[in-house]
């Protein structure tokens, strides 16, 4: 099976100007891309739908049960927590919410496994709490790739803070130089 | 619709808007807030934290307790740079957060995107 380079990006409060400030101008990847966004149900699609208008790659909401695509982003769904079977398959699940919050990033991130081939990037935008934070150190741990959002570019310095203070964060840069350096890691 | 309890700043922002050819309404706390939601107003919420009687906190748990969410965006709009921990637990609910003395063109800008993100229809149910 042909092993896909997955982005997972972990948002919350000031998420939507974050992610379109990265994908604006960015061209298509060649990963699949999901977006585990703080967000309740009813306004997932239109978080969805207002990316999709400025990204080059098609944004949609995840469905259980699809098979990741490189160069498409998904958008969990509110009020799911959204899972990666064998880092290829979504599968979303209710339940209680974690930390208040549900889709839970810690949860998506991890779920991925080492894979054989091909590259887990892990990113933390902007958003309060911690989520993410062990997140982040599970992609690092399994020789992933990690960023954070800067202070600056933040609407609420919290989680990309969280997720710096595990020592599992690569760089800590603007969402605008995050797209960049996507582009030259998957060139 | 911004609310806020200190006359100053929603006259300012109802200003700004104006000058943009937008409309705004205002509401002076919560309450008046919540009145508004009940009245049929669907738009982009501008809510300031510190406000007597009822916080923007308790202000927004009483949004989503009573059903009022849907349709609304809201972003808090305060001096204060750090949310408390009684964001937390509602932070689904807070789209976007803006700290006072704010930048009129990011404001602008903020509203205009959200305002146009709720004019979309829903495309598809999830799972």
């Amino acid at each position: 099976m042909t092993q896909h380079n997955i982005i997972v990006i972990g948002v919350s409060t000031g998420g939507p100007v974050a992610l379109r400030r990265l994908f604006s101008g960015l061209p298509p990847l060649n990963a699949a891309i999901i977006i585990v966004l703080h967000i309740p149900q009813g306004m997932d699609y239109r978080i969805a739908k207002g990316l999709d208008a400025v990204s080059s790659m098609p944004v949609a909401l995840a469905e259980d049960g699809e098979f990741l695509r490189s160069g498409q982003i998904y958008l969990a769904p509110g009020g799911y927590h959204l899972l990666l079977a064998g880092n290829h398959r979504i599968v979303l699940v209710e339940g209680e919410r974690v930390n208040f919050v549900q889709p839970s990033v810690n949860l998506a991130m991890k779920s991925l496994t080492r894979p054989l081939n091909g590259k887990i990037i892990g990113v933390v935008l902007t958003g309060m709490g911690r989520d993410g934070a062990e997140g982040i150190r599970h992609i690092k741990a399994m020789g992933g790739i990690t960023m954070a959002q800067d202070q600056e570019s933040c609407a609420i310095f919290g989680m990309p803070k969280a997720a710096a203070e595990t020592g599992a964060v690569d760089m800590v840069l603007s969402p605008e130089k995050i797209g960049k350096q996507l582009v030259s890691l998957l060139h | 619709m911004i609310v806020d309890d200190n006359e100053y700043v929603r006259e300012s922002v109802e200003i700004l808007f104006k000058s943009e050819g937008g409309c705004l309404a205002t509401a002076e706390g919560g309450k008046e807030c919540l009145e508004q939601l009940e009245a049929g107003f669907k738009g982009v919420i501008l809510m300031d934290v510190m406000m007597p009687h009822m916080d923007g906190w308790d202000t927004i748990r009483e949004i989503v307790s009573r059903g009022l969410y849907d349709g609304n965006i809201i972003i808090m709009l305060t001096a204060k740079r750090e949310p408390d921990e009684k964001m937390e637990e509602i932070q689904s609910y807070v789209t976007d957060y803006l700290t006072k003395p704010f930048n009129p063109t990011e404001l602008l800008e903020m509203a205009s995107y959200y305002g146009s993100l709720l004019k979309e229809t829903p495309c598809h149910d999830a799972a």
